[in-house]
């Protein structure tokens, strides 16, 4: 990971990161904000200008890549790097909620 | 066919925000967006009154316009025109329950890159202009009698037109600029 990626995407905004998570199954923007708000019981909703731009610009940064059209629609899902940002974000957000209930985090 | 108004109102590339309010308006007395004409004519269908909400997005050039165009309509978004680089979507206020549905950007990132896309290819250009044109042109006029013959037709006309369009050109840098700049330090910031 180079270090512009880090620097943008470590740690990543609450859109960044549902959107990449979705991404782990190929989907199009419109079903990806469908399944962040069910698995957020609507707490976070996503705006179709914000949902452009960030898969426009995950994929100019190789965070995701296009798998195919259906429709007009274009589907996307996670590249290797994607994966790697992911998985790095998860265990500092698991770090955080341990800490926040007061446990020490041991990596 | 319904009837159809048009109206002239103006918007400077910093207010859209406003331009959105006034279009809702508008839609609540029953005038729903046909299309827009530049510089600022807007006509407009008669209809039911309605609470309407309208968006103007500033989309990058280079993108993709029919999926662009399919992912808005996917949330719900109906297109009504575009105009000099905006786009115009708008949608019943009775199917906007949350902000990613009422809201075309939910994070600050899209609504800088929106304000910063705006002063690049609008505001810069401006300046081009003004600075390579209307100024040379506005001390060509203020010594008018030399080119154009003293007290002459000609050397009045331009320098009251170079003066307006310097007037106008002042205006719209200390309004827009101004008003650009205070929300991209705002967006800026929070982000």
């Amino acid at each position: 990971m180079d270090n512009r990626i880090e620097r943008v995407y470590v740690p990543m905004t609450e859109t960044g990161f549902y959107i990449l998570y979705c991404l782990q199954t190929p989907q199009h923007g419109y079903g990806i904000a469908r399944q962040v708000s069910w698995l957020t019981n609507g707490e976070v909703s996503i705006g179709a200008g914000t949902m452009y731009g960030t898969l426009s610009k995950m994929e100019k940064d190789g965070l995701i890549v296009f798998d195919r059209e259906e429709e007009k629609r274009r589907l996307y899902r996670i590249t290797a790097l994607g994966e790697e940002v992911l998985d790095r974000e998860m265990r500092r957000i698991e770090r955080l909620y341990r800490n926040s209930r007061g446990e020490n985090w041991n990596g | 066919m319904a009837e159809q108004v048009t109206k002239i109102a103006v918007f400077t590339i910093a207010d859209f925000k406003e331009e959105e309010v006034w279009l809702r308006e508008r839609a609540r007395e029953g005038l729903h967006l046909v299309r827009m004409v530049v510089p600022c004519f807007y006509i407009f269908e008669k209809g039911e009154p309605e609470d309407v909400i309208y968006r103007l997005d500033f989309p990058d050039n280079g993108e993709d316009r029919d999926d662009y165009a399919r992912m808005l309509t996917d949330f719900g978004w109906e297109n009504c025109g575009r105009c000099a680089g905006w786009v115009y979507w708008r949608k019943p206020a009775a199917e906007a329950e949350n902000e990613g549905e009422s809201e075309l950007f939910t994070d600050d990132a899209g609504r800088l890159d929106m304000v910063k896309n705006i002063v690049r290819t609008r505001m810069l250009p401006l300046l081009l202009i003004f600075f390579a044109c209307v100024l040379p042109n506005l001390f060509r006029a203020l010594d008018g009698d030399i080119y154009y013959g003293a007290g002459g037709f000609a050397s009045g006309f331009f320098l009251g037109f170079f003066s307006l369009m310097t007037a106008v050109y002042l205006y719209l840098f200390i309004h827009c600029g101004g008003k650009l700049r205070r929300m991209q330090r705002e967006l800026e910031r929070k982000e």
